[in-house]
Formats: C-alpha cells, sequence, structure tokens
C-alpha cells in the first residue's frame, strides 16, 4: 500500500468517515424512480444550513462538480496525499427524515446503486474504496431486503443511516435490520445529518437557532441511541452486532459508560436482559470514530480522555473528508505512543471491517 | 466465634427481618421461609444500613430474552439507597457476586434460652426456641 505521506511510519490509516456525494441531482436521478423525482430536488437541508461552506472550498474538483463528486480528484487529494489504505464512504442521503417510507426505501436503493457504480465497480481499481449500504429504518422489511441483496457484494463493508431519527434505535421494530446485519457480519453505522429535519425529532428538547448549535448537538442523538442499544439489549440478542458511533464525537463516551454501568448495578432488576455492565458491550460491540476530535489546550487531556474511554480499542480515525471540519491525519492527533497509534489510525478499522 | 442469641423463632416471621447489634456490628436476621440468614447491615457500596432494604425476588430472562421471570423470591434483598441486589442466603450481590458483598454469618436455633436481654419481648406462656448468631 502507499507510502506517501504516511505519518510516523503507521502500518497503514483506514479513513472511516468519507462523503462521496452525486456529482448534480441527475446523477441520482438515474437511480431513483421518477415519482420521487420531483420530491427529492435537493441535496442540501431546507434549514441549518452551514453559514459558510459545508464543504471544503479547496476540495472543488479541478473537472467541476461538488466536493466529494469525483473520484479520481477524491483519490488524489485524500488516498494520495496522506496514503490512506482504505477510505469508508459514507453518502449522506438524510433519509430517516421522509415521511414516506417508500420513497426513502427508494432512495436508499438508489444511493446503493449510485455508490456501487461510480466507486466501487468503477474508479476503484485499487480497492480502496469500501463502500456503505444506506438503508430507511422508515421500512425496516425493506431494509432488510437491502442489506441482503448488497450483502455479498466485495466493497460493501457496512450498514449506514442517519442518527436523526424519531424513534431510538434499540426499538424492537429495528431488529430485523440488525439481525440481516449480524447474520452477514456487516457493521450498522449511524451517521448524524438530519436531526430535527423533516419527521425527525431534533437531537435536543427543542430546535436548535443556529447551525453552530444544531451541529454541536447532534452528539446527543448519537448517545441517545448507544443508550437505546444497551438497554433495550440490542447486543444481547445479537451477539455478534457490531455498531460504529460516526461523526457523534467520543470524549463523551466514558462519563457515560461510568454512568450506564452504576445506574446498571441498581436497575438490573428492570432490564434482566442487559445482563453484563453497559460497558463490556461496548467494549466488545461499538466502535466510535474520532472525528471531530476536541482541541484542548492542554494535548495531555486528551490522551487521559483517550485512556478514559478505552480509545486502543475503541476509537477509529475519520477525516471526515470533504467536509469543513475535516481531520488531517498528520495535523490533529497528540503524541501518542506507536501503539495506540496505531490501533487508532490502522488496526481497529482493519479488524472491525474485516479488511485484508 | 461467640454465640448470641438474638430473638426468638417466633419474633420474626417468615418474610421478616430483625436487625440487631452485635458489640460493634449490626447485623440483619432475616427469616426465609422458615430458615434463617445473617448478613451484615453495611452495603458494601456506599455503606447504607443494608438490611433496611426490601426483600423480593428478581428478575431474570429465560433462552429467549422476551420470557422475563421473577426468581428466588423472598430471597433477594434490595439496599434502601441505589437499590443494588444481594441473595441473602450468601451476602453476594448478583450484579458482581465476588467484588460486591457483605458477610454472612452463621445462624442456628437453640433451644430454651432466654432471648438476649437487649430484645425487647413480651410475656407469652409458651417459651420458645432461640435464633442464635455465630459471631
Amino acid at each position: 500500500m502507499a507510502e506517501i505521506g504516511k505519518p510516523n511510519k503507521l502500518n497503514g490509516i483506514i479513513d472511516c468517515d468519507v462523503h462521496p456525494i452525486p456529482r448534480k441531482l441527475e446523477e441520482l436521478h438515474a437511480y431513483l424512480p421518477s415519482r420521487w423525482h420531483k420530491h427529492y430536488v435537493s441535496f442540501s437541508r431546507p434549514f441549518y444550513n452551514h453559514p459558510h461552506h459545508v464543504l471544503r472550498l479547496d476540495a472543488l474538483p479541478e473537472k467541476g462538480g461538488a466536493p466529494g463528486s469525483d473520484p479520481d480528484f477524491l483519490r488524489e487529494q485524500l488516498i494520495n496525499q496522506f496514503g490512506i489504505d482504505y477510505a469508508i464512504l459514507l453518502p449522506i442521503p438524510n433519509i430517516t427524515m421522509w415521511p414516506n417510507p417508500t420513497m426513502a426505501a427508494d432512495l436508499a436503493r438508489a444511493y446503493n446503486q449510485w455508490l456501487a457504480d461510480k466507486w466501487l465497480d468503477n474508479n476503484n481499481f485499487d480497492g480502496r474504496f469500501k463502500g456503505s449500504i444506506t438503508v430507511a429504518p422508515q421500512d425496516p422489511q425493506a431494509a432488510v431486503r437491502e442489506i441482503e441483496h448488497w450483502a455479498s457484494h466485495p466493497h460493501m463493508v457496512q450498514v449506514l443511516t442517519d442518527s436523526g431519527s424519531d424513534m431510538n434505535y434499540g426499538h424492537k421494530q429495528f431488529h430485523p435490520i440488525y439481525e440481516a446485519c449480524e447474520h452477514f457480519g456487516l457493521p450498522f453505522a449511524i451517521h448524524p445529518t438530519s436531526e430535527g429535519l423533516g419527521i425527525n425529532s431534533p437531537a435536543s428538547p427543542g430546535y436548535p437557532t443556529t447551525y453552530f448549535e444544531w451541529s454541536t448537538s447532534l452528539t446527543f442523538s448519537v448517545q441517545a441511541h448507544l443508550v437505546s442499544f444497551i438497554s433495550e439489549g440490542v447486543f444481547e440478542r445479537f451477539p455478534g452486532l457490531k455498531v460504529a458511533l460516526v461523526e457523534g464525537g467520543s470524549s463523551w463516551l466514558a462519563p457515560l459508560l461510568w454512568r450506564l454501568d452504576e445506574g446498571w448495578r441498581g436497575l438490573r432488576n428492570e432490564v434482566p436482559w442487559v445482563k453484563k455492565r453497559p460497558s463490556e458491550y461496548v467494549r466488545e460491540n461499538v466502535r466510535v470514530t474520532s472525528q471531530p476530535l476536541h482541541s484542548p489546550e492542554n494535548k495531555e487531556h486528551l490522551l487521559q480522555i483517550f485512556d478514559m474511554m478505552n480509545a486502543k480499542e475503541v476509537m477509529m480515525y475519520a477525516s471526515d473528508y470533504p467536509h469543513w471540519d475535516f481531520d488531517s491525519p498528520i495535523r490533529t492527533f497528540p503524541k501518542m505512543d506507536k501503539d495506540l497509534k496505531n490501533r487508532i489510525f490502522y488496526e481497529n478499522a482493519k479488524e472491525f471491517y474485516k479488511l485484508p | 466465634m461467640a454465640e448470641h442469641a438474638v430473638a426468638t423463632v417466633g419474633e420474626i416471621r417468615e418474610g421478616k427481618r430483625k436487625i440487631v447489634q452485635i458489640g460493634k456490628i449490626s447485623i440483619g436476621v432475616f427469616n426465609i421461609k422458615g430458615e434463617f440468614f445473617a448478613i451484615k447491615n453495611i452495603c458494601p457500596h456506599k455503606g447504607a444500613p443494608l438490611c433496611k432494604g426490601s426483600v423480593q425476588g428478581m428478575y431474570v430472562c429465560g433462552d429467549n430474552l422476551d420470557d422475563v421471570r421473577l426468581i428466588n423470591e423472598g430471597e433477594i434483598l434490595r439496599c434502601p439507597w441505589h437499590g443494588w441486589e444481594f441473595d441473602i442466603k450468601s451476602g453476594k450481590s448478583i450484579i458482581d457476586p465476588n467484588r460486591y458483598y457483605v458477610k454472612n454469618y452463621e445462624v442456628t436455633v437453640d433451644t430454651d434460652q432466654p432471648a438476649d436481654a437487649q430484645v425487647e419481648t413480651f410475656p407469652t406462656s409458651i417459651r420458645e426456641k432461640n435464633v442464635i448468631v455465630h459471631v
């Protein structure tokens, strides 16, 4: 694998949050039944749009199109520049916000066909692009069919949906999705994006006012889903299920688990299906991605948090390319010992996604 | 090991308990289905008077996680503060029996000794057996 720009002789780098986007609406419409074209009219949100640029201005491809829409350019700017071994691709279709479950399921299918066509089956000569099977939780049966359809694809490595939702993801209605994920050995990933939009609850008690408030609050829904997964016994029902919490932050993990463990000691009787300490389920079944990584004044504090949250086992590097809050693999992390660095940048994800 | 008569048999009815002081140690004596058990009255978590907690059963799952069953009814003590569960018979916690447990004491039923003077009893025409805690 490439050695260019690889920091400090790492074993490798796996970037767990890279966002491809259709070049223009028509590119996606080609895969979407025509009856939805009039509804799916924009990639942007009706509100909570970024006040300046949600996409890096320097990521505009030379041949035109939006940042993240040109596989060659992305390969040049991200993969080659930093020596990335694998880029895990997560489209952001804002799928969970739609009130029509049939449309949402068709939209998921369109994104999957588009991703396979433009990024995985083509423009992927070295197999560095790995994809996510987008599903619409509004229609769990359709989601299961989607997983069944793509599971054997050599470059699809996980199942994906938005963390924006109108229901906590531990609920039984979603269990068929997890059953399918477990059956095919595909992790289930959630990524913030459509909180407070369409039919989705906000991540906070009420609606945020600004992008600043909204984007900061996204972490709350990710945490709520994790608490739900654990308290509903999802990992006890599907012990082989792996969950990736992408771009939901991670510094909250240790105190949340302390609290869950402590609560469980006194409330176990209410949730007898939670048979172990919550933190044990996380260690075995859950991974968090690094971006957006904090920059405390004292870098030592970050290392302490890594230690508390067991980053060595649960954290996976992510850049969030081509978004504005991109975390460069060479300028983001504090000095770490080699083993910890290799686990975060490479080994954890290699194991989690079973990458060659 | 000394023997301490702490109550008459009839004084602690089935499902009930009596908290007694033996020297400096506060101990809860429980009657579970006619058998007596004694454990220390201090929760290992944060020092609550454990034996003032509620005596119940506990919910567990069968092989199917939706099959929730109540087991060990009358044998589980739930701490009055944070609700940690302890098996009265062993003193061990349910959540982590080897890490969190309270000391338990041997209890026997003896004959025809007057109950310990500190225990207030009412005059009765029937001489009862005594509950003895071995500390």
